[in-house]
Formats: C-alpha cells, structure tokens, sequence
C-alpha cells in the first residue's frame, strides 16, 4: 500500500521527475548562460545583459505589469469574494459565470482581450457607432500601449476568478463565527471584515497572489500579443534573443531567462518570509 | 449592501468576465469584420467548414491535444497522488524543502526552465515527440495536482485505514474499498485541472515539440500571426470546450475544500 | 511545420546539433538571409547535393540573384524555391494617389499624421521597409553593394536614423511605438488604423483579399525608384533524418509543374525561380498563360525597378542600429 512507513517512498517519483525535469532544465539553463558546451565559457554573456539599459527598461516594465496585476487582481478578487459570498438571486449562475475564466487558455484570452480593447477593437467600434470617435485615433490606447495596459487587463481579467474563488473556499471553511463574535463585541461591519477576516485570509491571499505575481512576470504568450514593440516584457525579449539568428545571443537569452527565474523568486521568498 | 447593488455590481464582474471572448465567438462565423462595423456585415459558417475540411490541420491537432492532455495528467496523477498523501498525512525532517521543491515550477515562470528543458531532452532523445510533450507537461501539471491532493490527504482520517487493516483487509482492499472513495472527489479536480492545464501550453509545447507535435495553442498562433482571425476565432471556441464541459460536471467540487489550484497556465 | 519563425527552426536544428543529436526534428527548412548565413557558418547546412537534383537543370545558377542570398554565396548548400520583391499596398476607396517613391512616401507621411507606421525590426519586412530608407539615402543599391563598409554604414546610418526619428512625429501614435509584427500592421490596414501597407510578397495581398483578410479594394503597387527583391530557399539541416526524402521534395517543389501551380493567382501567385524557356512545353504554355488576382501587382511592372538585397552584415547592422537609435 501506499504511503506506509515511510514517506519518501511516495514521494520519490515525484521528485526524481521534478528533479529531472525542473532541476535539470535549470542546470542547463544556467550552463548555457555560462556559455558551456560553446568552447567559451565564462560571464560574458552576464556581464552583456546586466550592462545593457534595454535588458533594466524590460525588468522594470515586467515588474511593473506583474505588480500592477498582482495588486488588482487580489484587490477585486477580494471584492468579488465578498460580493459572492452572501447569497442573492441568481448567486448560483453567478458563481458558475465567475469560474468560466480558470478553464480559458491564456492564449485565447489575450486574443480576446486584443480584439475588445484595441483601437479598431470591439469597443472602439461601440464608441465610433455611438458616435463618441471619429476613427481608430480617437480611441484610447489600450493595447501594445507604453504602460501595458492590455496585459494586466489580460492577467486581471484570468487572475481575478482565480484569487476569488480560492478566497471563497477559504471564507467556507473560516465560516461566519469569526466576524459575527467580533460584531457582537461591538465591531462594525466593515471594522469585522478589515481586523478580523482579512488577516485570517492573508496567508491564502499571499500564497495565491505569489502564483499570481510569478506567472504574470515570466508569461511569454500574452506580451507578445499585447505589449509595445520597446520596451518588451523581459521574457519577450529573452524569446527574441533565443531566436536571433546571431548565435551569439542565445547564452545572453539563457542569462535573462535565469533573470527572471531569479528575480520571480527572490521576490516571492521575501513576501513569505514578510508573513513570518 | 443592499442586495440590488450587489446583483448590479455581479452583473458588471460576469459581463467583464464574458467581453473578450464575444468578438473571438463572433470572428468565428464572420467574414471580413472590419472597423467601424460593431457587428460583421457577413455571417457565414465558412470558417467551421474550412477549419473541418479536409486538408485542415484542426481535426489532427484536436486529436493529438486531447491525447497529450489525458496521458499527462494521468501521469501526473500517478505520480501526484502519492506525493501528495505523504504530504498531507506525515510530518517529517526536510517537510518544507520538499514541498518548495515540488512547487517550484509554480513560482519559477516557465520561460526561465523551459529553454533549458529543451537541452535535458535533446540529451534525453525526447525532443520531436508526442511522448516528450506528455512528458514535459508534467511540469507545471504535477505541482498542482500534489497540491491539492495533499490538501484533500490533510482532511482524510487515516484512522479508517488502520481498522480496516485490523479487521483482516489486505492492503489493496483498503486502498481500493477505504481510500479511494474517500479522496475520489479530489482525484477528479485535480485531473481535470491537470487536463486543462496541458490543453493550454504552448511554449513548452513549442520548444520540445519542435513543430512536429501540432496542437490547437500552436494552431491558433499560427493562425493569429497569419492574420486568419476567422481560423483564430474557431480554434478559440475550440479551446474553450473541454473547459466547459469540466466546469458543468464539477461546479460544485471546484468551490470547496481543496480548490488550491491555479486554473490553467 | 507551424513554425511562425524561421529562425525558430534554426534554433531547433542548432539545439540538437549542439547536443549531438543526429536525427533532428526538422527535415527542411524555407530560409533565406540572416537565417541561411547562420546555417552555413555553424555548419548546420547540408551542402553539396543541389546540382544531383534532376530539376537543378532548370535553373539558371549563373544569375547572380540566385547564387546568392543576401549576398552570402549559396554554393551548393540551398535550392531556390521562389523570388519576390517588396511592394506597398492600399486601399483605392480610402487612398486615390498613394506616394510612389520615398521621398514621396517621406512627404506624404508629414501631410497625413497618424496614418503611417512600420514594424519595428527585428521583424522581417519592418527591417525592409528600413532598408529601403536607408538605400535611398545612400543614393542607390549601388553605394552598398558588396562587403559591410563601417565608415561608409557610419555616414548613411546617421542621416537614415535622422529622417526616421524626424517623422515620428507624424507616425501612428506619435512614433513612441511601433507595431510588433506584420500581421500587427496588416490588421491596422485592414481595420484603417492606418492607410499604408507593405509586404515582401505582393501576392499576400491578393490571398488576403480572397482569405477576407483585406477588402476587395485593396492594391499592390511598386515604387518609381525601386523596392528590394530576392529569392528564397530551401535548405537541409545538417542533421536531418530524412535527408533522401527532402531531396525528392526539393526536386518536386523545383518542377516545372510545382513551380507553376505555385505561381497561380488562387494558390499562392508567387513567382518562379526556373527559367521557364528550359522546361516542357506544358509547362512554357502555362506560365504564358497565367492570369493574377486584380489586387496584386504585375510582376513585370514590379519587376521593372528591383534593387538588390544587402548583405546579410549590412542587414544585421541596419537593424541593430534602428534598435539603438530610432526604436527606443
């Protein structure tokens, strides 16, 4: 049977391909932004990347695009929560609508959000027929725009059902005790919510809001359908660096894929180890 | 709050739930829908046809899609199963290395591993194949799977087990008649999720698949990036089936205890 | 093979031969340029069958504008498959009199703010349409025909980035971006974000008019002063594990037959790399014969003012530069 004795034995398989895999692929990744296997191993490749200004604009834009998104996705996914939590007529259809997003490819997603919000996109056609523009110009830039907003409205819009419903599970199991014994010693409502539940939800928060944070920092496919042509998301620029035809600049695109993988975790280790 | 501000404001969060996939349903039975038309002056159903006729790649890759995702996440749940009982029940030395081992393909974005993974399989000789695309989706399904069967394993009373034991079953007995029933709701989340979560990669996909392994992510860049939005459209709705599908069967299990998973990255 | 990216084929072969792998994933790849510059350096091509291809004899290998790609020698190493030059496209309900040089092209812009814009390089025809500025203000293909000059890169490039970064101004959105791809600016044609459009294959525009992609109006047309033209190829990675059926496949993308199926109008109207005068009569009657999409421009018409491609330096340059001093 599984799982007697001892645990490793279960856990094992899983680690070894863990192991193989995810430790592997960044070994190699890492050999390569040395430069192995290439006859000239050494920094330069790191020494490249980290001296180029165009390598800090991308971090500090994926940094910005992963902030922002993190940040509103758990505010209005807290709100959606809190909306969802209490029932309402038609709370069933509303929770069912609500989890659409999490099955949606983030491929399909960014397609649709790049054919609602650009300017010749489906709004700015209601727009233009309601006769609020006059064409394409008069419509704000939303898409492949300099502060990225298409791409948090992407992550946003798919993050947002992700952080609420894990939040809603969570509400479920703390059930209705711990802010109705507040409320009968005298806590408003809005008081109960902000001293009591919240800090009970916290670390579920944090822990959803890192998935949140990593994926939208280090995701390929959606900048390169929503983003501006300079700066790129690092990951779009790490993408055109492993494509260039000079071979040169694939170690350069292994020492910013590491980059990302290195900045994604540093930070999130320091929003954990905050909590503790 | 009042109750008809909060059906207004659940109104507001669904329609801006559902507004990015209304142009792509429509581009889907449109011909050349272009500004300021709100809605396309031709309605056809010429792209569900070319997308099914003969010659298309769509059918094949629908095929192939389907396949990869039900032999990953089988896999993952093999593996994650175990994983994630020894978690959820034992405590033990190098308990939270572990676990930061198994979830670190969560918190380290793809792009960071997956040009390395592509040198482990060269090396491996599974670069080119269905069987390297299985194999490779297991790193970002099998984290979600172990996590949340070692949630479902945190509430499940072990004790059961014990007198089962005492009253004479054998071991698989009381995996097959005590466990199983007991952590079934839990299997069925987590490989549904582990499905979806395979149907949508693509750059893993890519990378190890080289081109060779055709399924409806890559198609519908391809199509995208070739500006055929009315093949875009189709391969999106495409996409978007299996997901449904799953959210109708377990809309219920998904909202309770266990619900740790990301939805599909 | 639904690879959006050359280059990202390149980097597969380049993977495996770097690991040692000896049956790769990638049988052929379609190339030209940069790509099959840096296939020959890395010894990633598979050289020295071309000429054992029985259609070889129906090209002309001694027309400079085959033998070289990019101005890198093909030696052996490539099969040509089709040639295509550079044309700009409007749309005659909304654009009467588009301009029809650079310079013209150059005013135009000032007069019309917002209507224009190009890729941003590294995409393929974005990096064309800069070089087409920046052969113009060379004066001509002449001044960069052959090795990569740095003084002489130094001087063009300065006045280049200078006109380009002067029309930012005028350019969609002011200049502080640019589209991504082209398929970014095909559908800002489309949906007239902008009024211009340019392609590296006018017969893209006669699919895209068939496909729905573009309206019926939509036209291809060359430039007085010329736009930029070349062949492109077929190469066999070095580790190719069906090299004998990639040469039959070259060697029936390289008939007579193939070539011209290939060149109608509702297949894909591109045009032929083999001398027609060599082939059946079959085939010499039909290329006479064929008809092309009203949207696209006549071959001969274009063909009339083709500049050579640069170097694959040069090129390489040329991008870098942009990057640098325009597209930030």
């Amino acid at each position: 049977m599984i799982g007697r004795g001892h645990p490793w034995l279960s856990l094992a398989p899983a680690l070894c391909v863990i192991a193989v895999l995810f430790g592997g692929g960044l070994v190699l990744g890492l050999a390569g932004s040395f430069g192995m296997g290439r006859g000239d191993a050494g920094l330069d490749a790191w020494i490249a990347v980290l001296s180029e200004g165009r390598v800090w604009r991308s971090l500090g834009l994926s940094l910005w695009i992963a902030f922002a998104s993190t940040a509103l996705s758990c505010v209005i996914g807290l709100g959606a929560a809190l909306l969802l939590r209490r029932r309402f007529p038609g709370q069933g259809m509303a929770r069912l609508l609500f989890q659409i997003n999490l099955t949606i490819p983030h491929a399909v997603g960014a397609l649709g959000i790049l054919w609602l919000l650009s300017q010749s996109g489906f709004l700015a056609r209601l727009s233009a027929g309601a006769g609020l523009i006059d064409g394409p110009a008069g419509f704000p830039a939303l898409t492949q725009d300099r502060f990225a907003i298409g791409i948090i409205a992407h992550y946003v819009w798919k993050e947002v059902p992700f952080i609420g419903l894990i939040l809603l599970a969570n509400m479920q199991s703390l059930g209705d005790d711990p802010e109705s014994a507040a409320r009968s010693l005298g806590a408003s409502p809005f008081g109960a919510m902000r001293l009591v539940l919240l800090p009970l939800l916290r670390p579920a928060l944090i822990r959803a809001g890192a998935i949140v944070f990593a994926f939208s920092f280090g995701a390929w496919e959606v900048p390169v359908l929503l983003g501006q042509s300079a700066p790129t998301a690092l990951p779009v620029l790490a993408w055109q660096r492993f494509t260039d035809p000079d071979l040169a600049a694939r170690p350069e695109a292994m020492a910013i894929a590491m980059l990302i993988g290195l900045v994604s975790a540093v930070l999130i280790r320091a929003a954990f180890a905050r909590r503790e | 709050m009042s109750t008809r501000a909060r059906v207004a404001l659940g109104l507001v969060l669904i329609v801006a739930l559902i507004a990015p996939l209304l142009p792509l349903a429509l581009w889907s039975v449109a011909r050349g829908w272009f500004f300021p038309q709100i809605l396309p002056a031709n309605w056809t159903f010429a792209p569900w046809m070319q997308a099914f006729a003969p010659r298309s790649e769509i059918p094949g890759a629908l095929v192939s899609t389907t396949l990869i995702a039900l032999a990953a996440s089988a896999l993952a749940l093999g593996l994650g199963i175990p994983a994630g009982r020894a978690l959820g029940l034992y405590r033990f030395r190098g308990k939270v290395l572990v676990e930061l081992a198994l979830l670190a393909p969560v918190i380290v974005p793809g792009i960071a591993v997956g040009l390395g993974i592509h040198g482990v399989f060269l090396r491996l000789g599974l670069t080119n194949s269905a069987l390297g695309v299985v194999l490779v989706h297991l790193v970002p399904t099998l984290p979600y799977v172990i996590f949340v069967m070692s949630g479902v394993f945190a509430n499940y009373d072990a004790e059961a087990e014990a007198q089962a034991r005492s009253l004479g079953a054998r071991p698989l007995q009381v995996l097959w008649h005590v466990m199983l029933p007991a952590i079934a709701p839990g299997i069925v989340v987590a490989g549904l999720f582990a499905f979806l979560v395979s149907w949508s990669q693509y750059i893993l996909t890519l990378t190890i698949g080289g081109g060779r392994v055709v399924t409806l992510p890559l198609l519908l860049y391809a199509q995208a990036g070739a500006g055929r939005n009315d093949q875009a459209g189709v391969l999106a709705m495409l996409s978007l089936a299996p997901g449904l599908v799953i959210l109708a069967l377990v809309a219920r299990q998904l909202t309770g205890r266990g619900m740790a998973i990301g939805g599909t990255r | 093979m639904p690879l959006s990216d050359t280059a990202e084929a390149v980097n597969i072969v380049l993977g495996e031969v770097e690991a040692g792998a000896t049956t790769g994933a990638v049988d052929m790849i379609w190339i030209n340029g940069e790509n099959f510059r840096t296939m020959k350096q890395g010894d990633l091509a598979w050289c020295g069958y071309v000429e054992k291809l029985p259609n070889a004899e129906l090209v002309n290998f001694d027309n400079p504008a085959i033998a070289n790609d990019f101005g890198t020698p093909v030696e052996g190493c490539e099969v040509p498959w089709s040639r295509v030059q550079f044309a700009f496209a409007h749309d005659t309900a909304r654009t009467d009199a588009p301009p029809r040089s650079i310079p013209e092209l150059l005013d135009w812009i000032a007069a019309n703010p917002g209507r224009f814009t190009y890729p941003a390089p590294p995409d393929f025809t974005g990096a064309a349409f800069v070089r087409h500025v920046f052969t113009h203000v060379a004066g001509g293909p002449d001044a960069l025909i052959g090795p990569f000059d740095q003084a002489r890169f130094d001087e063009v490039a300065d006045e280049t980035w200078e006109i380009l970064n002067g029309i930012e101004p005028h350019l969609w959105r002011e200049g502080t971006t640019y589209p991504t791809s082209i398929t970014q600016l095909q559908q800002m044609f489309a949906n007239q974000e902008v009024d211009l459009f340019f392609t590296y294959d006018p017969a893209e525009v006669g699919t895209a008019v068939v496909n729905g992609i573009f309206p019926e109006t939509a036209r291809s047309y060359g430039l007085r002063d010329g736009t930029l033209a070349n062949t492109n190829y077929m190469v066999i990675p070095v580790n190719a594990a069906n090299k004998a059926a990639a040469m039959v496949t070259q060697n029936l993308l390289l008939s007579g037959e193939a070539q011209l199926e290939k060149a109608q109008a509702e297949v894909w109207g591109a045009a032929t790399v083999i001398e027609p005068d060599r082939a059946s009569d079959e085939v010499q009657a039909g290329f006479a014969a064929l008809e092309r999409h009203p949207s696209v421009v006549s071959i001969e018409e274009l063909g009339q003012a083709a500049l050579p491609e640069l170097q694959a330096d040069w090129t390489s340059a040329i991008e870098d530069g942009w990057i640098d001093n325009v597209g930030n």
